[in-house]
């Protein structure tokens, strides 16, 4: 096994499909299926599948990508959406009606085996409001019918990749260019991150820490500075935001009696206020907090962006704060 | 106008001076043939000065001249790297013609749309370049203090709604601020600015098919470059020619050579005339070119013009384009029609590239905004919590 850069991992898994399914279609903009993995070998889709599989070029059109890819997928025909990181809602729509309400909408009638791969951007300088946000994974987890995953790490892209592609119902993967700061080894076989599982990154007792995707991978920097400042933080990574895997988050709750959870979306009606609020239910009487990005766009001025960004020292000290 | 993709003999490197100092040559030579006002037998496609006062064409000039200098300046600044500048960049350079025709037919307060590729939009519109310079610094002297960076400068003192990082509402903003001034009753004009990529999104035609409806006194410029990033023009849409989409809303439509200043003036002009006296939408297809690479600086190198080496274009074509400049082609009309002598136009020049160099200038010496400043401007007069600290 070697470290693989996530998106020549995805590519591996969704080729695995492909070759498996000879009709799963693919539409996108311009991010061309084709990607170098660590030994100089090349993935390249368009080579393998295209020209009507998987299109040589796309239009900036991501209605097209996404409502195309439903029609598609309404045929029975596996479809996958790759959507460009500055759009993330452009689709909201087509996905808020459409996708998401159409089996429940014509009694169970309408299987949509449809995988959006959302680019997402993540808290880059310099990029400014469109190009730096994050966190519209909980927009649209707030929708009946949809299943949200966002995997913090290439290995895990893959198999929850994979597993979106053996799903009838729609699932949409948030992948941040942030994981790719976490590098793990990625096998080259196909295999499954089964949708809805949480990973225990590290087990502790003084308090529980949770968050995914970008979150995620800061709150793996932090460890160190958790380590330091004498703290036994345990770690939790949904991977999936919805269904939300609330189960293993209650129990280490019950465990530490604290809860912080980080997330790189806003404060209002993010994850993290989701995460809270069903973690208390079930453990009233534990101490709560979260860091989110504040209830502004991203500026695009460095200064501004990192004070902005929960990252690791930040984490550090709300851990020191939360234990005090 | 060189065709795209193709594959012609290879010239040396073009150099940054050379696109004028080339011009200065020519432009003798024209002045023998002529001093009269005739149209420049350059392409074929030029058209001369007929009916264009002089002040204009030496405003087109100059402010063509504004914007080729920023972005050369700025790309160089990039290059040199120790000014530690970041965020996204896209050069406009080749497709100045295309804001400084269309502006020069625009007053002052009538609005522009921009894009992405809209430094060029927004020097012609009249932008200050200090500010402009300082907001590419990301300097709390910057248009946008900082927040927004070259994707967002906006200035709406000047009518100047925005470049945006996004494709697409650029369409439909314009189509809003034309209806803003029939409900006003002020006959401004609103302009569009978008490239051939943007055509293929479904707001261009909710803005160009609600102007056709409501009549209103808006023009869409698509400029054509031939590339949505690395895609050619003619992969990502069934029509070449992008005007004749005007065809089916039955507006009128027209393409134009975007290399030259005075054809884009020509086109614009009938176009603004149409809005302010009509209240009717014009759709102009301008075919320019980018010398430089979609976005960053790929291929680019310091002291050069344009960008080399790209995969999806060759060197070959790129230096067809640059031969059609547009900036040495009107200084060959203004020196061959004894507008302008070759004196005044390196005078102007240097003028121009003072002006730069003091508004880089600027930018170097401003403040940094305060890190705590991104919570504020989220709503008029209050500002929102520091949600990433615990307390
Ligand atoms: C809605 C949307 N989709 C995709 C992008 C990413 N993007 C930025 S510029 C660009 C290409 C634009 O091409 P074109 O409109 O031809 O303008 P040019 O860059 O050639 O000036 C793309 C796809 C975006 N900014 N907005």
């Amino acid at each position: 096994m070697v470290n693989k850069p996530s998106n020549f991992a995805m590519l591996e898994a969704l080729q695995h499909g492909m070759r498996n399914d000879p009709h799963m279609t693919m539409l996108y903009e311009y991010q061309r299926p084709v990607a170098a993995g660590p030994l100089g070998n090349v993935i390249d889709l368009y080579k393998e599948f295209g020209d009507l599989r998987i299109p040589d070029w796309g239009p900036i059109d991501e209605e097209w990508h996404v409502g195309g890819a439903a029609g598609i997928a309404m045929t029975g025909v596996r479809a996958i959406a790759r959507v460009p990181s500055m759009c993330v809602t452009r689709c909201f729509e087509l996905v808020f009606n459409q996708v998401g309400k159409l089996r429940h909408m014509t009694g169970g009638q309408v299987n949509m085996p449809l995988v959006i791969w959302q680019d997402a951007a993540g808290r880059n300088p310099g990029m400014a409001g469109q190009h730096a946000d994050a966190g519209q994974e909980a927009l649209y987890a707030s929708i009946p019918g949809i299943k949200v995953v966002v995997p913090s790490n290439p290995y895990d892209a893959k198999g929850l990749l994979a597993a979106a592609l053996q799903e009838n119902d729609p699932v949409i993967i948030f992948h941040y260019p942030a994981i790719d700061g976490n590098p793990t080894d990625v096998p080259d076989d196909n295999y499954v991150v089964p949708i809805g599982e949480a990973a225990i990154r590290q087990e502790g007792t003084d308090l529980t820490i949770v968050g995914y995707g970008p979150a995620a991978v800061e709150i793996k920097r932090a460890l160190p500075g958790l380590e330091e400042a004498g703290i036994s933080a345990e770690v939790i990574d949904p991977r999936t935001v919805k269904p939300m895997p609330i189960d293993p988050i209650i129990e280490s709750v019950r465990k530490t009696n604290r809860l912080l959870v980080v997330d790189h979306g806003h404060e209002t009606l993010g994850t993290a206020a989701e995460i809270i609020a069903r973690v208390a239910i079930a453990v009233p009487g534990a101490k709560f907090a979260r860091s989110t990005f504040p209830d502004a766009p991203p500026p695009g001025a460095r200064e501004m962006i990192a004070w902005m960004t929960p990252d690791a020292p930040k984490i550090v000290e709300a851990a020191k704060h939360m234990v005090a | 106008m060189p065709e795209f993709n193709e594959t012609g003999p290879e010239k040396k490197g073009v150099s940054r001076r050379s696109f004028l100092q080339f011009a200065g040559v020519a432009a003798t030579a024209t002045a023998v043939v002529s001093s009269a006002r005739v149209a420049m037998a350059g392409n074929g496609w030029t058209i001369g000065l007929e009916g264009v006062p002089d002040e204009r064409a030496l405003w087109m000039y100059r402010t063509m001249l504004r914007s080729r200098w920023w972005e050369e300046e700025m790309k160089e600044a990039f290059l040199a790297g120790k000014d530690g500048l970041y965020g996204a960049f896209h050069i406009s350079i080749g497709e100045e013609a295309c804001s400084a025709g269309v502006m020069a037919a625009l007053n002052e307060d009538d609005y522009i749309a921009s894009n992405h590729r809209g430094h060029s939009h927004l020097i012609a519109k009249g932008g200050d370049l200090s500010k402009m310079s300082a907001e590419l610094f990301f300097k709390d002297s910057g248009y946008n203090k900082g927040f927004g960076g070259s994707m967002h400068i906006t200035d709406v003192s000047k009518g100047i709604l925005g470049m945006n990082g996004i494709i697409g509402p650029q369409y439909l903003f314009a189509a809003g601020a034309a209806y803003s001034a029939k409900v006003r009753g002020t006959k401004q004009v609103a302009v569009a600015f978008g490239g051939d990529g943007s055509v293929n999104n479904g707001w261009y035609y909710s803005g160009l098919r609600n102007a056709a409806l409501y009549k209103l006194p808006m023009i869409a410029v698509v400029e054509n470059n031939g590339y949505q990033m690395s895609m050619p023009q003619q992969r990502t849409n069934s029509l070449i020619n992008l005007h004749q989409f005007g065809a089916g809303l039955d507006i009128a439509h027209e393409s134009v050579n975007g290399m030259d200043v005075m054809a884009v003036y020509a086109v614009a002009k009938r176009a603004v005339e149409r809005a302010r006296n009509e209240s009717l939408p014009t759709l102009i297809e301008a075919k320019t070119y980018r010398y430089y690479d979609h976005s960053g600086l790929a291929g680019a190198k310091p002291g050069v013009m344009g960008a080399f080496g790209l995969p999806y274009r060759s060197d070959a074509e790129v230096r067809a384009w640059i031969a059609e400049d547009p900036i040495p082609k009107l200084r060959r009309q203004l020196v061959a029609n004894s507008i302008l002598t070759e004196e005044k136009a390196d005078e102007i020049e240097a003028e121009v590239r003072k002006e730069v160099t003091e508004s880089i200038e600027f930018a170097r010496n401003s403040a940094a905004p305060d890190a705590q400043a991104g919570l504020q401007h989220v709503f008029a007069g209050s500002s929102v919590s520091p949600s990433q600290f615990i307390v």
